[in-house]
């Protein structure tokens, strides 16, 4: 029937595997429902992911291997979400690492359950959401813009820029102001002066 | 030179006599003991005979003061004086090359002295030896030592000295001293404190004239800093309960210190993830309020006044000090020291908060009897019938500054009057009767130069005018801006006010307001008189404070001033010479001795305390003669000049002074005040010393002391125990006599063989994009037994093989390269040129190895979690590879098992890949440093401008300042849209939201 496929559509498929995997409580945000697949959890048409425990991958090294061999070619996104749950981590994460990248899978990282439902819930969300969020906007408030401009100048802190933005009115006049006006204002020191005067006046190319 | 230099000098060559192949120490000396006078006297030793000598990660100030004395050293003997050049990557590989071989002595940066010899394009045989300053800024996986590293095998012989004189910063780790010294080779460590038996037997022959005065803080400035003290042991106190940290640092006087958020930086980094929001917002918060201790004896009151505004409005909800019960009383204070609100009829109008008891309110009210006798003077009338008296108090310091001047003034026209004063003679010879003021920051200086010019009143008036016109947004009429300034207009919705203050409640609403219209009220007068001001073309703006009309109680104010300053002047005559002649740094262990090699100082050049010249380079100077006339005070003034202890600079021996004062107490300074007496020991000299009393200031000054003698006595004892390998060069490289050959010859220099790997095996590559030698990565690459190949590199910044190319990001590049939208455009140009694209999440070994706490995921899907970030990352580029890097040492591990039954990368394709078009490659290195990176990076982030324009942008106009001045329709040519032009242009005169 029709409504069974949305369903299905939008939730995360769990393999009978999963089982009794505290994880699944973390999975709040999403529906889920067990399904006979290969991978652990089918995120979406051509994504899916597999579990791995640091601690089970200790016990049995041999396991990511064969459960990414079953993956075939079958998925676009074959994300590895891997436990940090040992404290010596070096060794097996340098073990997971290698398979993962021999064998085209994208390894997710997480360090509690929370966070590793979190993840299957976020890719399961986003799942048609263009990069938008990744190309760098951010909040369009007046005084969002001119924090993110302003704080690329090493030191310079959100204080500071209140202080600048009240002291010269605009963005114009802090950028066109003197190293003596700079040094007037309260809280910047010498090398803050220094750093925001060479920014705005030293050329964008140097001559070599 | 002072003789306990001679002893630190040839200490250092008898070290390298002895030594076979390669000397070389680490010196560490008391800061303020003149390390540039140390280094060029060490550098005029230096003979051409020896080969190159080479100076590293040396700050420009460090080498603009090495260079002057090295310039007031040669001028006896040498009339053309030989300066060390600097070797940037602004010079061609071929010049470069010339001149490593020229046998001069030149600063170099680190970044460029690896790439030459990563690529042998040093002649290493030729060179003498390593010079390396701030070697507390060393690890074993910085530049340095990888330069050194590598150095060492070709060149055994060359000595390498490291020096510091910032011992606190020497033992900030576990056995820093010792593992610098194993990474640099050094064998010999020298400690030369000041309490050192030769250092204050020098500085302690002819001690100057100390005057110590001591000023008392107002009451209101007393209330405040109690309040930030009790605001800081509230968040101590919390912090402490938070169990994550040893309490035994924990204290306020530590807290006085930048050098506490090491402390708890070092405690709280490796589980800084398991913290909760609270905890780092404690750690903030003490940052903060330390600051307003500082500034508390540095700012006047309305400056002060204004920095709380901003903490407000920045900080806002989110810190937790603000919410402090103490911490509402440092609002309440710092405002009382500027202005009150009085009912029209004269009332008191209190302000009446919840937090605050009745007894407090007592007590506040006696400050305000005090501060009226101060000296207010203008009200404000708003039509509520609530009016703003202006308090004004004036920094204590500024008067007791003034007194000190005129009575060095009295007692110049003293001995004037008697000629055959005895000191007359020598006097006249050298003294260019200039005092000199030390102040901690270039802005105490232009104030307290104001302050004598045109008189505090009128300081303190201008501070007020600003703030008011600057809280309120009424910058329209800034008489004082040259530039015709544009009337800034809003922007989008915001042209208005920033909704902060969260603290107004309902309660106290209704005041805020009045108090708003208060200020509003008198913005705008102080406008209208601007206004006033022009239309007349007042040719002296700045006359006083007459005009301002309605200063009923002005004349009366300025009465009971010049009241107070008499009975006060009388006090201080008494209290005075209090402290006279005391020594100047009052450690006990002044005496002890640590080092005990006496040295024939006639060896050296004696000659050189003689060389007498006054330089013209200073950059600063005030020194004009002052008589104040038109204001209120007619005594004459000595000429003055005013230094700030931030610039870095030394400037004792240009101006030679007779008389110091130091303003704001600093031990670095102190001690190069003991210097320059002890180098001329014939001179006069008297320092007055300003002290708050009871203050942190005097706290923070004491402590300083102690803190070093500590850091010191821990060296010595570290000393004893360190454990260097006699023969430290041949064990720790490690190096066969095969591979050195075989470095020698081989055109990529140095390889060193990893354990276990068989001796046929070929050397595996990587091509290193050069701003990465920023970072330690390459460093231990190359320890790992990898061939580095540096390069400019357009797309990703290793690549490890024809097909792995890596994007590498710290945890903290990461979310900053996420926000700022880089990290989706450096992936997906990797994607495009590169099969197996990689991005490297590498954390540092001894932070914390996760994003965040499970308490901090939160319960939803949120857009600007990291979490989601790169799960929109792994979606869209799903060919993208991630590595997560527990460390530096974990890389280099990945890096060799992901380049196995790889080929070795091209370097030709490797450097082409993301160019855009064959013109575009320029000479290997020059790139990176064509560029003023902070500025391209600033342009970036403004509305409007985009991948495609900021080129264009960029050839339009030179700099930041120039595009601020470009008209819209400038920028429509160069942005290539209106609509982007616009957006940008809005932007840059959208008027800052006022804070009121």
């Amino acid at each position: 029937p029709p409504s069974t496929s949305v369903q299905t559509r939008n939730a995360i498929l769990v393999s009978h595997r999963q089982k009794g995997n505290p994880l699944l409580k973390y999975i709040r945000n999403v529906r889920w429902m067990f399904a006979d697949v290969i991978c652990d959890y089918l995120l979406g048409p051509n994504s899916c992911a597999l579990y791995l425990s640091l601690r089970y991958h200790l016990l049995h090294p041999d396991y990511l291997y064969y459960r990414i061999r079953e993956l075939q070619k079958n998925f676009k996104l074959r994300v590895v979400l891997c436990h940090v749950d040992v404290e010596d981590v070096v060794k097996p994460l340098h073990e997971v690492t290698r398979t993962a990248m021999l064998h085209d899978c994208t390894l997710l990282c997480a360090w509690s359950l929370e966070e590793c439902g979190r993840y299957l819930e976020t890719i399961k969300v986003y799942e048609n959401k263009p990069a938008d969020l990744l190309q760098g906007q951010m909040d369009t408030d007046y005084l969002s813009r001119l924090n993110h401009a302003l704080t690329t100048v090493r030191h310079v802190n959100k204080t500071d820029v209140v202080t600048l933005g009240s002291t010269f009115g605009s963005l114009s006049h802090i950028m066109d102001a003197s190293m003596e006006d700079l040094a007037r204002c309260p809280g910047i020191g010498e090398r803050k002066v220094k750093r925001l005067y060479d920014t705005f006046h030293e050329p964008f190319r140097r001559d070599v | 030179m002072v003789q306990f230099h001679e002893h630190i000098i040839s200490d250092l060559l008898e070290e390298d006599s002895t030594t076979k192949g390669g000397g070389g120490g680490l010196v560490i000396i008391s800061s303020g003991l003149s390390l540039h006078k140390l280094i060029s006297s060490l550098l005029l030793l230096h003979s051409p005979s020896q080969g190159t000598l080479l100076i590293l990660s040396s700050t420009p100030s460090q080498r603009s003061s090495i260079s002057q004395s090295l310039l007031h050293l040669q001028q006896n003997p040498n009339p053309s004086p030989n300066l060390p050049l600097e070797i940037t990557s602004d010079l061609t590989a071929q010049h470069r090359h010339s001149l490593y071989s020229s046998s001069s002595i030149f600063f170099i940066t680190s970044r460029i002295l690896i790439v030459d010899l990563l690529n042998s394009k040093v002649p290493t045989s030729n060179i003498a030896g390593l010079i390396i300053l701030n070697a507390h800024n060393l690890s074993e996986t910085c530049t340095e030592a990888f330069i050194v590293r590598i150095f060492r095998t070709l060149n055994r012989t060359a000595y390498i000295r490291a020096f510091s004189d910032k011992p606190n910063a020497m033992v900030s780790g576990f056995s820093k001293a010792e593992r610098i010294m194993k990474c640099l080779f050094i064998r010999r460590l020298h400690l030369w404190p000041r309490f050192q038996v030769y250092v204050s037997q020098d500085l302690e022959r002819d001690p100057p004239t100390v005057v110590d005065i001591r000023v008392s803080l107002s009451p209101l400035m007393k209330g405040i800093q109690k309040a930030v003290i009790e605001a800081m042991d509230a968040c101590l106190k919390e912090l402490r309960k938070t169990n994550k940290v040893d309490v035994e640092d924990l204290t306020v006087e530590n807290g006085l210190f930048k050098s506490f958020d090491e402390i708890v930086k070092r405690q709280l980094d490796p589980i800084w993830h398991t913290l909760g929001k609270k905890t780092k917002q404690l750690v903030s918060d003490l940052k903060t309020l330390r600051k307003l201790l500082d500034y508390l004896v540095r700012y006047d009151a309305v400056t002060y006044l204004k920095y709380l505004d901003t903490l407000r409005v920045s900080e806002g909800v989110r810190s937790i000090w603000i919410f402090a019960d103490s911490s509402h009383k440092i609002f309440e204070f710092a405002k009382k020291r500027v202005y009150q609100l009085v009912q029209s009829n004269g009332e008191k109008l209190s302000v009446r908060t919840k937090n605050v008891a009745t007894k407090k309110r007592k007590v506040k009210e006696d400050n305000n009897n005090d501060k009226e006798v101060n000296g207010s003077s203008a009200c404000t009338n708003t039509n509520s019938g609530v009016v703003l008296e202006e308090v004004l108090e004036e920094a204590p310091k500024w008067k007791v500054l003034r007194e000190v001047l005129e009575e060095i003034a009295e007692e110049r026209q003293m001995q004037a009057l008697q000629p055959e004063g005895e000191h007359m003679v020598e006097d006249a010879e050298d003294d260019n009767g200039i005092v000199l003021v030390a102040c901690k920051d270039e802005r105490s200086c232009m104030q307290l130069e104001d302050c004598i010019m045109k008189g505090p009143r009128q300081v303190m008036r201008e501070e007020w005018e600003k703030y008011l016109r600057d809280k309120t947004g009424l910058h329209g009429l800034q008489t004082r801006n040259k530039k015709k300034s544009k009337n800034p207009k809003g922007f989008g919705i915001l042209d208005g006010v920033v909704p902060a203050m969260p603290r107004e409640d309902v309660e106290t609403s209704s005041i805020s307001k009045l108090e708003h219209d208060a200020l509003l009220a008198a913005a705008s007068e102080i406008r209208t008189l601007g206004k006033e001001e022009t239309v007349e073309d007042n040719p002296q703006p700045h006359a006083g404070s007459k005009g301002r009309g309605k200063g009923k109680g002005k004349g009366k104010g300025k009465e009971c001033q010049g009241n107070i300053r008499v009975s006060k002047t009388k006090e201080l005559g008494t209290k005075t010479r209090r402290n006279e002649k005391s020594k100047i740094s009052g450690s006990k262990n002044e005496s002890r001795r640590i080092e005990s090699d006496p040295v024939d100082a006639g060896d050296f050049h004696e000659d050189i305390k003689n060389s007498e010249s006054v330089d013209k380079g200073v950059s600063r100077i005030h020194d004009e003669e002052v008589n104040a006339t038109e204001f209120t005070h007619v005594k004459p003034l000595p000429p003055v000049h005013f230094f700030a202890l931030e610039s870095d600079q030394h400037i004792l021996d240009i101006l030679k002074p007779t008389i110091i004062i130091v303003y704001h107490p600093d031990m670095s300074f102190v001690r190069e005040v003991e210097i320059y007496k002890a180098e001329n020991p014939l001179k006069k000299l008297r320092v007055y010393f300003l002290f708050y009393e009871d203050s942190t200031e005097v706290q923070k000054f004491e402590a300083s002391i102690r803190k070093e003698n500590g850091a010191f006595e821990s060296l010595i004892r570290q000393k004893s125990l360190m454990m260097i390998p006699v023969d430290q060069d041949g064990h720790c490289l490690g190096l066969t006599t095969s591979s050195e050959a075989q470095a020698l010859s081989s055109q990529n220099s140095v390889t060193r063989k990893a354990g276990g790997r068989k001796e046929g095996e070929k050397v595996m590559q990587v091509i290193v994009d050069m701003r990465e030698f920023m970072s330690s990565l390459p460093n231990v690459l190359h320890q790992k037994g990898m061939r580095i190949i540096p390069v400019t590199l357009d797309v990703g910044d290793y690549v490890l093989s024809p097909l792995i190319c890596v994007e590498r990001k710290s945890i903290s590049d990461l979310f900053q390269s996420f926000a700022s939208g880089r990290l989706y455009h450096q992936v997906e140009t990797m994607v495009r040129y590169y099969r197996i694209p990689v991005l490297l999440i590498e954390f540092s070994q001894d932070k914390s190895f996760s994003f965040q706490s499970a308490s901090d995921i939160g319960d939803d899907v949120t857009p600007y979690s990291i979490i989601s970030k790169l799960s929109l990352l792994v979606m869209h580029f799903p060919r993208l590879r991630l590595v997560w890097s527990r460390s530096l040492h974990a890389t280099a591990e990945i890096f060799s098992s992901l380049k196995a039954n790889q080929d070795e990368p091209d370097l030709e394709k490797a450097m082409r890949v993301g160019v855009p078009t064959e013109e575009g490659i320029v000479e290997d290195d020059v790139r990176a440093e064509t560029y003023n990176t902070s500025a391209v990076e600033f342009l970036r982030r403004l509305p409007g401008v985009t991948d495609s324009n900021y080129r264009t942008l960029m050839d339009g106009c030179k700099s930041l300042a120039e595009l601020a001045l470009l008209p819209i329709d400038r920028l429509t040519e160069l942005m290539g849209g209106q609509k982007t032009a616009r957006a940008l242009r809005e932007f840059l005169d959208a008027k800052f939201p006022t804070m009121l």
